[in-house]
């Protein structure tokens, strides 16, 4: 089925807005790009390592994670996709992908051709731009996350990523009163944090009981921002958003 | 190979008894650590909160019993070797 998403929901507009501003011809070429809807239930590979697409996938709604694996079948999650995203962005000018995208929960997916995409861009060349700013903050993210990883300590890194994702979810109105949906089991949050699911578990439990989040099922509540903020060393600049604490 | 255990309390802030794994001559292999049954992952198994040398790696699993353990850490000493 070839639709139009309903434009005022159309998350990738909301997305790209947070870091960048649109005049209204822009907004509505944006709004009428041609996507095929589909619903893919969880736990399915969008694609693999090794696909050359000639389409991308905007994720209008659920998560979805970005991972690459070892030689021993260990899984790395390297980004987690949420509404708005396109995971494979970068598809449109590399031929061959590096890397694998699985949903995590049931995901609204709307596929656009490459086609459809390029001529958007010749012809709108500011919407390339907010594509390629876009796609740098996404690199930011990824350096950020090597810092986070590769240096913080387990307590301090999962409040790094929780402050991260409620200011990511914050600006496509996913998260309100520093609140929000986070769908991620305690596996795939050791697969994204290279922590052992033990280990996760445990920095949990501790963040609980120190009162810096409560969950509830998939619900994350987090009763002092600042705190949370200030144990995660979270410094939204690298986001790069208009508007700047968006959870607030 | 064979083993040596001895118990031993690990100030890990959650579940404190553990075993140390020596292997023949009395080097300490690993520690192991009884998850309590407030774990929410694997609660009552035995996770390898640290290995030295060979068993030292990113890789830290969770086994149903000291056995598996063992055997576990059996196979990973004769694999490398």
């Amino acid at each position: 089925m070839h639709a139009s998403f309903p434009s005022q929901d159309n998350p990738l507009i909301q997305k790209v807005e947070s870091v960048f501003t649109f005049t209204g011809d822009e907004r509505q070429a944006l709004k009428a790009l041609p996507m095929q809807l589909a619903v893919i239930k969880e736990n399915e590979d969008l694609m693999r390592e090794g696909d050359r697409p000639s389409r991308c996938c905007l994720l209008l709604s659920g998560f979805t994670g970005t991972y690459k694996v070892s030689g021993g079948g260990k899984r790395q999650i390297v980004n987690f996709g949420i509404a708005g995203d396109i995971p494979d962005l970068h598809s449109l000018h590399l031929g061959v992908l590096d890397n694998s995208v699985r949903t995590l929960t049931t995901c609204q997916i709307g596929f656009i051709t490459h086609e459809d995409l390029r001529d958007l861009c010749e012809r709108y060349p500011r919407i390339t731009a907010a594509f390629w700013r876009e796609t740098l903050i996404e690199g930011a993210i990824f350096r950020e996350w090597m810092l986070n990883i590769g240096r913080r300590e387990a307590y301090s890194r999962i409040a790094h990523f929780f402050c991260e994702m409620l200011v990511r979810l914050g600006a496509v109105g996913l998260a309100e009163d520093h609140a929000c949906d986070l769908p991620i089991t305690q596996a795939e949050l050791g697969e994204a944090l290279g922590l052992t699911t033990v280990h996760v578990n445990r920095v949990l439990q501790q963040m609980r009981a120190d009162g810096l989040i409560e969950t509830k099922g998939a619900r994350l509540i987090v009763p002092d921002w600042d705190r949370l903020k200030e144990v995660g060393e979270f410094k939204p600049l690298y986001l790069q958003l208009e508007q700047e604490d968006f959870a607030v | 190979m064979s083993f040596t255990l001895q118990p031993v309390q690990v100030a890990t802030g959650f579940d404190k008894a553990g075993m140390m794994v020596f292997d023949e001559e009395q080097r300490l292999l690993a520690v192991l650590v009884h998850l309590s049954d407030k774990n929410e992952v694997a609660p009552g198994q035995w996770y390898l909160e640290a290995g030295f040398g060979r068993l030292d790696g990113i890789n830290r699993p969770t086994f149903a019993d000291l056995d598996a353990a063992q055997e576990w850490i059996s196979q990973r000493l004769a694999h490398r070797s």
